[in-house]
């Protein structure tokens, strides 16, 4: 197991550095960040300052390593265009994905299971059906629709604050970030509720159910105990990779209804071609995704004995 | 013993377990399906009742109605009870045979490596089995399986008490399950197929384990199985099965010895045999056994028979007594066949 | 969230049934050329019946049909340039002249629509065959050599995959400039890994199977056991998965629009022209704007799922 977990870790780091190897290059050296700024041209002279002030005069690989070095002691360097710290940006930016992140998951996982499950031990009835076709829909609609119509028709409704919102409105935060989690949630709930119903119809029809209901079992210690256990362990997986993913940043949600998180803020740097603040929030990403998934492998295995002790 | 167990202990003490004329159908897109059609049997205390026949014989789904595990609809069971001491396992609420399922009847299954729950450690699902049954703590629960364990050979159960399925080897596993089903002391044990997942020495030491256990608690063992070479030592008495129909029934020496239906006869001729002087070749049955939702007309088994004619067509032969007591069979050529059997046993 | 689920997770169950199937009618393979070709059709013609059979699926596949015949059509039945602006005639709603109304710049929206219905075609699938023929050749190469190109291709893998599908795709995008070329480009670099991790999957378990190793014990060359025993029945999966890939290079492509990345800014594009039109109804309230290109990109991608799935049934009946 020990050995198990060093390698994948070992494997993880090596990823994350080949990543940022690759996103500097995409950033630093085959883009140049200050060829324009927006629709201006900068003039040369600006250029070479700007250069020297972020270090990019030095040569490409010194410059790598440099920011490598930098990563591990936690600095971020500072923004192109208001020069504050990015450790700071993503410091403020960070907390409300991650309320975003967690509500999402939280809706989507109690939803999800629970259809599936449902849909699972009630075959062929009207509630499996419906699971059926909402997930089909669900799945088959894309986010960015979904948020689409949510910011359209119910934003500004109830307790749903408007989108865009007036700087002078306050708005607490379980108003701001629900309706962003509802649509992260629709299409994660979904497709939970698939694969909970696929994996636990698969584990009813197994052996070891047979056996506990043998043993005189009720049918809910059966299910919930018995074929829960077994059968979430798909779901598991997907779970722990689509909270790598949302806390890298659900920009499309994030941007549609302008929630301040860091997918909200890399789009925004992305348009005013801030590379620190990109460099350092895709580097944010990957890591997280990364890191993530290693992690879920290391629950399947503590989840699944087989996988545990081989 | 639990309170499950004072219920039935009342009724009349013979026979234990009683199947009569037990009818389940399933409704199908090709039909109805009888999986099991009009049988009937009984085995007392401390016997052990082989129940031989192809897969699709219906031997397993017998098994699973006893138990109750056979969901209805899609099954149905159009006549017949079961009755265990007197009481109809039938017609009871099924909360009242939840409470029978696993302390009275337990059951182990054909393959030792699937019905074990993967992801839960072997001793703590042994003590599930005490828990479902017996209002004890968890502590003596677990003290229960380490005994169990040890009484069915389990080299240091300590060990292997916390260790998971997939940590035992197939003989093991079969061993723990044994020790699960006899938990609660249950009075009939269902055995489908215990020993055709395992090698062949694996076998004798289950089968040795399982009459030794019934020794110990006066169990009555129902054996399911395909293969009559397992039963020949074993069984009491035996019931062959065909296409959901028993179709001969008697004692083990009179099935083995005086088979009277043409499909015992068949298996018997495609059984090696250890007490014969020179080699014989082996007869398999020709053909493949009929699906349960087109069975042939008159004898199910005739189109597979060497002895049918046209008798055989005109309609389903009843089970009648070819002598001894109660040593029956469905054939309407049990003469032919009693004669081909002494001719084969001459040669 | 635009990012698709990781395909690598959510086909697992999916893969190990299909893997089931094969292995259960390895029937035509180990047939020599005729009767093995006929039965290849007949299994076709199989297919194509339980295909039928599923009136989702197939409403899927006359929808598609519909938007190619549409976009195909799109230069002649397209009553204005999609291009063409005309200020003094800005943000009509839908009537005789305009259906779908026009945008702030008085551009119809109808022949945009159309427009950016054949760039969506388009795009989705060129990025579908673009990745598909990669992942496939990569996939295949690295599941049936294993060692060293197995170790090789399933650590590049790795690296794309670690990237989240948007953010990868953006930062593709925005190295190579913007232009439909490039989002094509950015979205098969994203796209491939998952394919190659699906086929190697499959060829992984079918290199083990029993007609393969029949195939080698009868001294097949390693060519032809991949190309006449292994792709036949590797590729099911891929090729399902190519469906729901052209939806999801559709989403894609309308996400990055929507961010302001990708297509140049003023190209009827259905993403792109949300955005626009979520600004304009804060503005003037026209809702149209926003209703139409969101209704297509649903319905694209719907009919793209449907049709997904009805080919994963048909292609094993027992998944349901």
């Amino acid at each position: 197991m020990g050995k198990f977990v060093i390698r994948r870790l070992a494997q993880a780091v090596l990823v994350v550095i080949a990543a940022t190897l690759l996103l500097f290059i995409g950033l630093f050296v085959l883009g140049d960040p200050f060829a324009s700024t927006g629709d201006k041209t900068v003039p040369p002279e600006t250029q070479a300052i700007l250069r020297e002030a972020f270090g990019m005069d030095k040569s490409l690989p010194m410059q790598y390593l440099t920011y490598l070095g930098n990563l591990f002691t936690g600095d971020l360097g500072v923004d192109f265009n208001q020069r504050r710290a990015v450790s700071e940006m993503i410091g403020t930016a960070l907390p409300a994905t991650a309320r975003l992140a967690l509500v999402a998951i939280v809706l989507d996982v109690l939803i999800g299971v629970v259809a599936g499950i449902i849909a699972a031990v009630f075959r062929y009835s009207f509630w499996d059906v419906l699971v059926t076709v909402l997930t089909t829909l669900a799945i088959g609609i894309p986010t960015f629709v979904i948020g689409v119509w949510l910011r359209q028709t119910v934003s500004g409704w109830w307790i749903f604050p408007g989108v865009p919102r007036s700087f002078t409105q306050v708005v607490p935060w379980w108003q701001e970030v629900l309706l962003p989690a509802i649509t992260l949630a629709v299409v994660d709930a979904a497709f939970i509720a698939r694969l909970m119903r696929g994996s636990m119809l698969e584990v009813l029809r197994t052996d070891y159910i047979r056996t506990a209901r043998a043993k005189g079992l009720g049918e809910r210690t059966v299910i919930l105990k018995h074929a829960f256990r077994n059968s979430i362990i798909p779901v598991v997986t997907y779970v722990g990779i689509s909270i790598g993913i949302l806390l890298g940043g659900a920009l499309i949600t994030e941007t549609l209804f302008q929630y301040n998180g860091v997918g909200f803020l890399l789009v925004k740097s992305i348009n005013q071609n801030n590379n620190p603040v990109i460099m350092a929030l895709v580097t944010f990403a990957v890591l997280i995704y990364v890191f993530l998934s290693m992690i879920v492998d290391i629950l399947y295995a503590f989840l699944d004995p087989r996988i545990r002790l081989s | 013993m639990s309170s499950a167990a004072e219920i039935d202990l009342e009724g009349p003490p013979s026979p234990l377990l009683e199947v009569r004329d037990l009818r389940v159908h399933f409704k199908t897109d090709y039909g109805v399906v009888k999986a099991v059609d009009g049988v009937s049997w009984h085995v007392d205390e401390g016997e052990t009742l082989a129940i031989v026949g192809e897969s699709g014989s219906g031997k397993s789904v017998s098994a699973m109605t006893i138990l109750g595990l056979v969901p209805s609809p899609p099954a149905t069971f159009p006549t017949g009870d079961i009755m265990l001491r007197g009481r109809s396992l039938l017609k009871m609420p099924e909360k009242q045979q939840r409470k029978l399922r696993g302390s009275q009847i337990a059951m182990i299954f054909q393959d030792p490596l699937t019905a074990l729950n993967p992801v839960f450690k072997v001793g703590d699902q042994i003590a599930e089995m005490v828990r479902v049954h017996q209002d004890v703590s968890k502590h003596t629960a677990k003290k229960r399986a380490l005994d169990l364990l040890g009484e069915v050979g389990i080299p240091n159960p300590a060990v292997r008490l916390n260790q998971y399925p997939h940590e035992f080897s197939g003989g093991m596993r079969q061993r723990a399950m044994i020790a699960m089903a006899l938990a609660n002391d249950p009075h009939v044990l269902l055995a489908d197929e215990p020993t055709t997942a395992l090698d062949v020495t694996v076998q004798a030491q289950i089968m040795a384990l399982l009459e030794k256990l019934q020794e110990d608690r006066n169990t009555a063992i129902v054996l399911i199985t395909h293969d009559l070479g397992v039963v020949a030592s074993h069984a009491d008495r035996i019931n062959v099965m065909y296409a959901g129909k028993i179709v001969e029934t008697g004692t083990a020496d009179e099935i083995f010895y005086e088979p009277r239906h043409a499909y015992t006869f068949g298996l018997l001729s495609s059984l090696p045999r250890m007490d014969q002087s020179h080699q014989e070749r082996l007869v398999p049955i020709k053909g493949l056994p009929p699906s349960l939702a087109a069975v042939p007309r008159g004898c199910p088994f005739h189109p597979r028979c060497d002895f049918a004619t046209d008798l055989c067509l005109q309609e389903v032969p009843e089970l009648r007594s070819v002598g001894g007591n109660g040593h029956r069979a469905a054939c309407v050529h049990s003469d032919r066949v009693a004669m081909a059997h002494e001719e084969r046993a001459v040669l | 969230m635009t990012t698709p689920p990781d395909p690598a997770d959510l086909s697992a169950p999916a893969q190990a049934v299909l893997v089931e199937s094969a292995s259960d009618h390895p029937g035509p393979l180990l047939d020599e050329a005729p009767s093995g070709k006929k039965k290849n059709r007949s299994q076709l013609a199989d297919i194509w019946r339980r295909f039928k059979r599923n009136k989702l699926a197939m409403t899927g596949l006359v929808v598609v049909a519909i938007m190619v015949v549409l976009a195909l059509l799109q230069p002649i039945i397209t009553p204005f340039d999609p291009y063409d602006q005309n200020l003094l005639n800005s943000l009509q709603p839908p009537n005789a002249d305009h259906w779908f109304g026009t945008d702030v710049l008085g551009r119809d929206l109808y022949s945009g629509m159309l427009y950016g219905l054949q760039l969506a075609l388009i795009v989705g699938l060129c990025t579908m065959l673009g990745s598909m023929t990669i992942g496939v050749a990569l996939g295949a190469l690295s599941g049936y050599r294993g060692g060293f190109w197995d170790a090789l291709v399933m650590r590049v893998t790795d690296l794309f995959l670690a990237f989240p599908y948007l953010i990868g795709a953006i930062l593709v995008v925005r190295t190579f400039g913007s232009g439909v070329p490039q989002i094509i480009l950015a979205l098969v670099i994203l796209g491939w890994p998952t394919a190659a991790r699906l086929m190697r999957g499959q060829i992984l378990s079918l290199r083990e199977s029993e007609y393969v190793e029949a195939a080698r014990s009868i001294g097949a060359s390693d060519t032809r056991i991949v190309a006449r025993h292994i792709l036949p029945n590797a590729i099911q999966p891929v090729f399902i998965y190519s469906f729901t890939g052209i939806g999801v290079a559709i989403v894609a492509m309308a996400s990055l629009a929507y961010l302001g990345v990708g297509v140049p800014p003023d190209t009827p594009e259905w993403g792109r022209m949300i955005n626009q039109g979520i600004e304009q109804v804060q503005v003037a309230g026209k809702d149209f704007l926003w209703i139409f290109p969101s209704a297509a990109i649903c319905i694209t991608t719907l009919a793209f799922a449907f049709v997904a799935d009805g080919l994963r049934d048909a292609l094993d009946p027992k998944l349901r």
